[in-house]
C-alpha cells in the first residue's frame, strides 16, 4: 500500500519544492515574502519527514516532524515576521546585486552541486536527489546571507542553511536520534531569537540594519 | 677547591646581585655591582680551570631526552669566559659610579646581571637546546636593555635590533637541526665525534647559515646594521658589554661550529670568512670616520675590529685546509688576541665615552672640546685607548694585529693560489684598515679632549667618580700589560688554539716573541724601552737647545682676527673631509644648499647647508626588503576588509571549490 510514494515520486516533489522555496528567496523583494519563503520551505520539510516516517514506519520520526513543524514552521517564522514589524522604516530586501543576476547564480550553484555529487552517498535509499538538494539548499542559503544587506535576511539565510542541513543529515541517517533533534531545534530557536535581537539593536545604533555600517569597528 | 664551585659561587653572586637589585631599599641597591664584580673574579678563577685542564663537564639537568641542559667547558669556552670576566669585572666598577643617579636603577642592575650570566651560559653551553636558550636569553635581555631610556629611538632601535637578531637566530637554529638530523646527537661532543656522517654539500650549507646567523651578532659588513643603532641607545656600560663581549659571542659560536665541531673544510671557507674580514674592517672604519655621535663612531670602529679578528679566524681556516698547522695557529692566535683586544681598549672607550656623556650630557662630539683640561683621567685613558684601537705599539692593539699581518703576509708559504693572492690582499686590507683608524681616533679624541669648549655642554665638566676612573684604569692597565708581555697572553691562548688547529705555532722565549719557522719576533718590551729612551733623549735635547725653563703664557695665533670663537676651531666635519673626498665612491656623499632671500638675488635671509653620506647598506639592501614586506603586508591587509559579507563570500567560495575538487 506504501507503494503509491515510490510511484508517484512523493519524496522528491516535496525535496524539489524545498530547493525551489530556497531559490525563491533570490526573487523576492519583501522581508515578509522572504520569512514566507522560509515558512513554506519548514513546512515542505516536516510533510518530508512525515511521509518517509508514515513510508518505513518509524515512530520517532512522526514525533520529529511535529516539532519541526512548530518550531521552524510556526514559531521562527511569527518571531521574524514581529521583528521585521519592529523596523518599521522599510521592508525591502535591498540585495547587493540584481535579483536576474542572483537567481542566475543560484542556478550555478544548484548546477555545481548536481556535478560534483553526481556520485552521490546513498545510504538509505529513499530517493536519489535529497542529497544534492540539501547541498544546493545550504549553499543558496549562505549565497543569501552574502548578497543580502541586511542583518534579518542573514538570519533567513542562516536559517535556509539549517533547514538543508536538516534534510542533509535525514537522507543520510534517517534522521538523528530524538534528543539530539530537540537540541539542534532548541539552539537555533535561541540562536534566532538573539539574532533577532541583535538586529534590532544593530538598527538602533547604526539607524539602519545594513551590515556594511559595521566595518567601521574593525580595528 | 672543585672548579665547579667558582661557577656556583660566581652565579650565586650574579644572581644575588640581580635580586638585592629589585629589593625595594635604596641602600642595598648599591651592592648590586659590587656583587658582580666579585661574581666576574670568581668566573675568572674558573677560566683558567678551564684553559688548563681537560674539559669539564660543569653540570647536567635531564628534563627528557631530547630536552636537557648541560653546561660544561673546555679550553674554547675558558677563554671567552675569561674575556667576559676581565670585561664584566671593569664594567661593574664603573657602574657603581654610573648608575649612581639614573632613574630605574632597580630594573637596570636586575638586567645587567641577567645578561652577563646569559653570556656566560652561551660560551659554556655544552648541547643545541642550552645554546639555544642561552643564546635566546642574551638576545631578548639586550634588547631591554637597548630600549631602556624608552624613548622613541631606543625603541626603533631595538626593534631593528630585535628583528636583525631573530633573523640570525633562525639561520642559527636551522644549522643546528641540520646537525641533528645527520649526526643524531643534540650534545656538541657527540655531533663533533659523528660529524664524518655530514655529507659535504650540507656541511658547506652549515657554514654558510653559521656565517650568517653568528654573523649577524658579531655584526659582519652587510648584517651590521643594528649595531651602531643599538649600541648607542643603551647606557654606556651596557654598550661596553655589548660591544666588547656580546658580539664576541657570535665570533665564539662561529668558531665553534666551523672550527671546533666540523673541523676543517675547503679552502673557500676561509677565502669567503677573509674576504668578509676584508671588508667589514675598511667598511666599518669608512662609516667610523664619518660618525659625529661618539657611541656610533665607536659602534662602527667594532664592526672594523670585528673584521681583523675574522681577518685571522679566516687565515686560519684557509691554512687550516692546506695543512699548514703551524701558519694556521698563528692566525689563530691572533684572532683570538684581538678578541681579546678588542673586549679591553672598546671597553674602555666605551666607558671613556660614558664618562664624558655622564659629565656633558651629549653625545655629539661637535659639543665637546677641552675636556682634557676638566677630565684629565678620563681623558688619559680615552687616550690610551684610541691607542691601542690604533694599534701603536705599546698597548696591546699593535701585538694582535701584528700578529695578524705575520699570519697574513706567511700565506705566502702556501701551496694554493688563491691563497697566495688572496692573504697578502687581506694584509693590504688591514693595513688600510690601521691608517683610517688612526685618522678616525685622532679625530675622535683631537675634537672631544683637545682645543676649547665648543659649546656649554662642555663648559663647567666635572671629572667623573673615583669607581668610574678605577674601572676605566683597571682596562687601560691591562692594555698596557697586554701590549708589553704578549707571552703571557699567548700562554693562556695556546690550549685552545692547540685544540683547534694542533699545533703551538707561537715561541715566546724573555718578553721576545718568536714565530715559529720563521725569522719574525717581536719584543714588545724592547719597543717600549726605546720608546722610553727616545722620548727621554728628545727631551733632554729640548733642554740642551732651548735651555729656557720659563714659560709663558699667550693667546692663540689668530689671524689676525681679533676674539677667537670656539666656532673656529676645526670641526670633526673638516677634519675627514679629504678621507670624504677620497672615498666619494664609497660615500656618495650628499650635499644640499638651501637659501631664503629677502629679496633676490641679493639680500639673503638664511643659508641653510646640509651635508650627508648616504647608508648604502640601509638605503639599496635593507630599504627595498623592507618596503617589500610593508606592500605584501599592505596586499594581504586587504583580506581582512572588515564586511561580513566578504568574509561569508570566503566560506561560500571554499565550500564549493571543496565541492568541485574534493572528489
Amino acid at each position: 500500500m506504501k507503494n503509491w510514494i515510490q510511484v508517484f515520486s512523493i519524496i522528491d516533489f516535496i525535496s524539489v519544492g524545498i530547493l525551489l522555496t530556497a531559490i525563491a528567496m533570490n526573487a523576492l523583494r519583501r522581508l515578509e515574502s522572504c520569512v514566507r519563503a522560509y515558512m513554506f520551505n519548514s513546512w515542505l520539510l516536516s510533510f518530508l519527514i512525515a511521509i518517509v516516517a508514515f513510508m518505513i514506519g518509524e515512530a520517532h520520526l512522526y514525533m520529529a516532524s511535529i516539532v519541526t513543524f512548530l518550531s521552524k514552521g510556526i514559531v521562527i517564522p511569527l518571531f521574524l515576521r514581529k521583528i521585521v514589524k519592529q523596523m518599521k522604516v522599510t521592508h525591502d530586501v535591498e540585495p547587493y546585486i540584481s535579483n536576474a543576476l542572483s537567481l542566475t547564480i543560484s542556478g550555478i550553484l544548484v548546477a555545481v552541486v548536481y556535478v560534483s555529487l553526481r556520485e552521490g552517498i546513498f545510504v538509505t535509499g529513499f530517493s536519489r536527489n535529497v542529497l544534492q538538494i540539501s547541498t544546493a539548499v545550504i549553499l543558496i542559503g549562505l549565497f543569501i546571507m552574502i548578497s543580502r544587506r541586511k542583518a534579518i535576511t542573514q538570519v533567513i539565510g542562516l536559517l535556509f542553511m539549517e533547514n538543508g542541513l536538516f534534510l542533509a543529515g535525514f537522507s543520510l541517517t534517517f534522521g538523528m536520534p530524538i534528543i539530539i533533534e530537540l537540541g539542534v531545534l532548541f539552539d537555533m530557536l535561541m540562536g534566532v531569537i538573539i539574532l533577532g535581537i541583535f538586529a534590532i539593536q544593530i538598527k538602533r545604533a547604526f539607524t539602519s540594519s545594513d551590515l556594511d555600517k559595521l566595518t567601521i569597528l574593525k580595528g | 677547591m672543585n672548579p665547579q664551585n667558582y661557577l656556583y659561587i660566581g652565579a650565586l653572586f650574579f644572581l644575588s646581585g640581580a635580586v638585592v637589585s629589585l629589593l625595594p631599599l635604596p641602600k642595598v641597591k648599591n651592592y648590586t655591582y659590587i656583587l658582580s664584580s666579585l661574581g666576574a673574579v670568581s668566573f675568572a678563577v674558573l677560566s683558567l680551570f678551564l684553559l688548563f685542564a681537560p674539559p669539564l663537564n660543569i653540570f647536567s639537568i635531564s628534563i627528557s631526552p631530547i630536552f636537557e641542559f648541560i653546561f660544561c667547558g673546555d679550553a674554547l669556552s675558558g677563554f671567552f669566559v675569561m674575556v667576559i670576566s676581565i670585561l664584566t669585572l671593569s664594567v661593574s666598577i664603573f657602574s657603581i659610579g654610573y648608575t649612581k643617579d639614573i632613574g630605574n636603577k632597580g630594573l637596570k642592575g636586575f638586567l645587567y646581571n641577567l645578561f652577563i650570566l646569559s653570556m656566560y651560559a652561551v660560551v659554556m653551553s655544552g648541547n643545541i637546546v642550552t645554546f639555544l636558550i642561552s643564546w635566546e636569553t642574551m638576545s631578548v635581555v639586550s634588547y631591554f636593555l637597548v630600549t631602556f631610556d624608552r624613548s622613541e629611538k631606543s625603541a626603533k632601535a631595538g626593534l631593528i635590533y630585535a628583528v636583525m637578531t631573530h633573523v640570525g637566530t633562525a639561520f642559527i637554529i636551522t644549522l643546528f637541526f641540520m646537525l641533528y638530523k645527520n649526526t643524531g646527537h643534540m650534545d656538541f661532543s657527540n655531533i663533533k665525534a659523528a660529524i664524518t656522517e655530514v655529507p659535504d654539500d650540507v656541511k658547506s650549507l652549515i657554514f654558510i647559515f653559521s656565517v650568517i646567523g653568528f654573523g649577524t651578532k658579531a655584526g659582519i659588513i652587510p648584517l651590521h646594521t643594528w649595531l651602531p643603532k643599538a649600541h648607542p641607545a643603551a647606557p654606556s656600560n651596557i654598550s661596553a658589554l655589548m660591544s666588547g663581549v656580546m658580539i664576541k659571542t657570535g665570533i665564539y659560536g662561529f668558531v665553534r661550529i666551523s672550527m671546533d665541531i666540523m673541523g676543517h673544510g675547503p679552502e673557500w671557507w676561509g677565502v669567503m670568512i677573509i674576504v668578509i674580514g676584508a671588508v667589514s674592517s675598511i667598511l666599518g672604519v669608512l662609516y667610523a670616520l664619518m660618525e659625529h655621535d661618539i657611541k656610533r663612531l665607536l659602534a662602527y670602529h667594532s664592526v672594523e675590529n670585528i673584521g681583523i679578528i675574522l681577518l685571522g679566524i679566516g687565515g686560519a681556516m684557509m691554512f687550516k685546509s692546506h695543512g699548514l698547522y703551524t701558519l694556521s695557529a698563528i692566525a689563530l692566535i691572533a684572532g683570538f688576541y684581538h678578541t681579546l683586544n678588542h673586549a679591553l681598549f672598546k671597553g674602555l672607550l666605551f666607558l671613556g665615552a660614558g664618562s664624558v656623556m655622564h659629565a656633558t650630557h651629549t653625545k655629539n662630539m661637535e659639543d665637546m672640546g677641552g675636556l682634557i683640561k676638566s677630565m684629565p683621567y678620563t681623558g688619559l685613558f680615552f687616550l690610551i685607548g684610541s691607542i691601542s684601537i690604533c694599534a701603536l705599539p705599546p698597548f696591546n692593539g699593535f701585538v694582535s694585529e701584528w700578529l695578524t699581518y705575520q699570519a697574513l703576509i706567511l700565506g705566502f708559504k702556501s701551496p694554493s693560489i688563491t691563497s697566495k693572492i688572496i692573504s697578502p690582499l687581506g694584509g693590504a686590507a688591514l693595513a688600510l684598515t690601521g691608517a683610517l683608524a688612526a685618522a678616525c681616533f685622532v679625530k675622535a679624541f683631537g675634537i672631544s679632549f683637545l682645543g676649547i669648549p665648543r659649546s656649554s655642554h662642555a663648559e663647567n665638566v666635572k671629572e667623573s667618580s673615583p669607581s668610574m676612573i678605577t674601572g676605566m684604569a683597571i682596562l687601560a692597565l691591562l692594555c698596557l700589560i697586554f701590549g708589553i708581555f704578549p707571552g703571557a697572553v699567548i700562554t693562556l691562548l695556546s690550549p685552545a688554539v692547540f685544540n683547534l688547529t694542533g699545533s703551538y705555532g707561537m715561541l715566546s722565549g724573555k718578553g721576545v716573541l718568536h714565530i715559529s719557522e720563521t725569522v719574525a719576533a717581536l719584543s714588545p718590551v724592547a719597543i717600549l724601552i726605546t720608546m722610553v729612551i727616545t722620548s727621554v733623549a728628545t727631551i733632554v735635547f729640548i733642554f740642551i737647545v732651548s735651555g729656557k725653563k720659563k714659560v709663558t703664557y699667550g693667546g692663540s695665533w689668530d689671524c689676525g682676527m681679533p676674539a677667537l670663537t670656539p666656532r673656529m676651531q676645526y670641526s670633526a666635519t673638516a677634519f675627514t673631509k679629504p678621507i670624504r673626498m677620497i672615498f666619494k665612491r664609497i660615500y656618495l656623499p650628499r650635499r644640499e644648499l638651501r637659501v631664503s632671500y629677502i629679496v633676490k638675488p641679493f639680500f639673503v635671509k638664511s643659508i641653510k647647508y646640509s651635508g650627508e653620506i648616504t647608508p648604502f647598506f640601509e638605503k639599496y639592501i635593507y630599504e627595498p626588503v623592507t618596503v617589500f614586506i610593508h606592500k605584501f603586508a599592505g596586499k594581504v591587509r586587504l583580506l581582512q576588509s572588515g564586511s561580513l559579507h566578504l568574509y561569508l563570500g570566503y566560506i561560500l567560495i571554499t565550500l564549493i571549490l571543496l565541492l568541485i575538487f574534493g572528489n
